[in-house]
């Protein structure tokens, strides 16, 4: 009797290893679960060379506030260490004492399209044209990290015509 | 009389500032080697996915897709993939098998800078959103909407 039952526990779990088995090896096979705890990292250069070029640092799409304001800016670093904005694919309307600004993208006067006050701002130039692609050389201690907004902004009106919100390139 | 003329005038002055258009030209402060032609950043909460997608046009005219500051989940069998939709929705995970897409290869890395080929007469004005999918469990683990550049 007694080995009756042995026989027949061991049996299934027999049937219970070959059912169970492959069942494990398949859902392995499905979720890889070691890789949640496995990185694959993988360091690839450019697709050119581009040790001697500026590197772009931040970049983000104007929208327009005041003012219908398109296009791209981003902040590109020279191997020499200066910095600059870029403005490419860009317009806006034309105005009087137009500049070119670096404000906090956090500061509530940005989400209005008139500025209360003073706006926390670097200076960078008068706007150069209101259309066409355009360099603005960025003074060599702001921190970006602060100023993390591209603000093109009418001085004598405090009118915000446009802003780009800067992200990590 | 006076006063109407010199409202003229002024709302004249006032037309001219903003009709004219002012064109500015700068060119790039270095000869480009490639040229960038779109940009996005990556969102995927679920698997935890980030980094920027820039599309480069090289000189011989062969389009790269190149990942940078990239961080996803690693997975099984997981591609890089172009989906005609302008975005693709967080709390999508699955993409619906309607949806149109370029494979670009094997995702070579959860983490680090890696490119990718685009296949030549792919319209990228059409596949405008990067996806990282798994395609075994057509799960989106996250996903860059391009933007020109």
């Amino acid at each position: 009797m007694n080995t009756h039952v042995g026989s027949w526990v061991s049996h299934r779990k027999w049937i219970l290893a070959a059912v169970g088995f492959p069942i494990l090896v398949a859902a392995w096979w499905a979720f890889r679960p070691e890789k949640l705890w496995i990185n694959q990292k993988v360091n690839e250069p450019a697709p050119f060379a581009s040790s001697t070029d500026p590197q772009p640092l931040y970049t983000g799409r104007l929208e327009g506030k005041a003012h219908q304001t398109s296009g791209r800016a981003t902040i590109y670093k020279t191997p020499d260490g200066k910095q600059y904005l870029r403005l490419t694919d860009f317009s806006t309307s034309n105005g009087p004492d137009v500049h070119v600004v670096l404000a906090r993208s956090d500061e509530a006067n940005l989400t209005k399209e008139i500025v209360t006050g003073q706006l926390d701002s670097v200076e960078l130039g008068s706007l150069k044209g209101n259309q066409g692609d355009q360099n603005y050389d960025l003074p060599a201690s702001v921190d970006l990290q602060k100023y993390n907004a591209a603000v093109i902004y009418c001085e004598r009106f405090h009118a915000v015509f446009g802003l780009a919100r800067l992200e990590q390139f | 009389m006076v006063r109407d003329i010199k409202t003229v005038l002024a709302l004249a002055a006032l037309a001219f500032t903003f009709g004219v258009s002012v064109y500015a030209q700068d060119s790039m402060k270095h000869e480009e080697k490639a040229k960038t032609l779109a940009t996005g950043s990556f969102h995927g909460k679920v698997h935890g996915t980030s980094g920027r997608a820039t599309i480069y046009q090289k000189a011989d005219g062969n389009r790269v897709l190149r990942l940078t500051n990239f961080k996803t989940s690693n997975g099984p069998d997981v591609h890089v993939i172009l989906i005609a939709a302008k975005d693709a929705d967080d709390n999508a995970n699955f993409l619906k098998s309607s949806t149109e897409r370029v494979e670009l290869g094997i995702l070579k890395g959860n983490e680090g800078d890696q490119n990718y080929e685009i296949p030549s007469g792919t319209d990228l004005s059409k596949f405008q959103t990067v996806s990282i999918y798994c395609e075994r469990f057509n799960a989106n683990f996250g996903a860059a909407p391009l933007e020109k550049f």
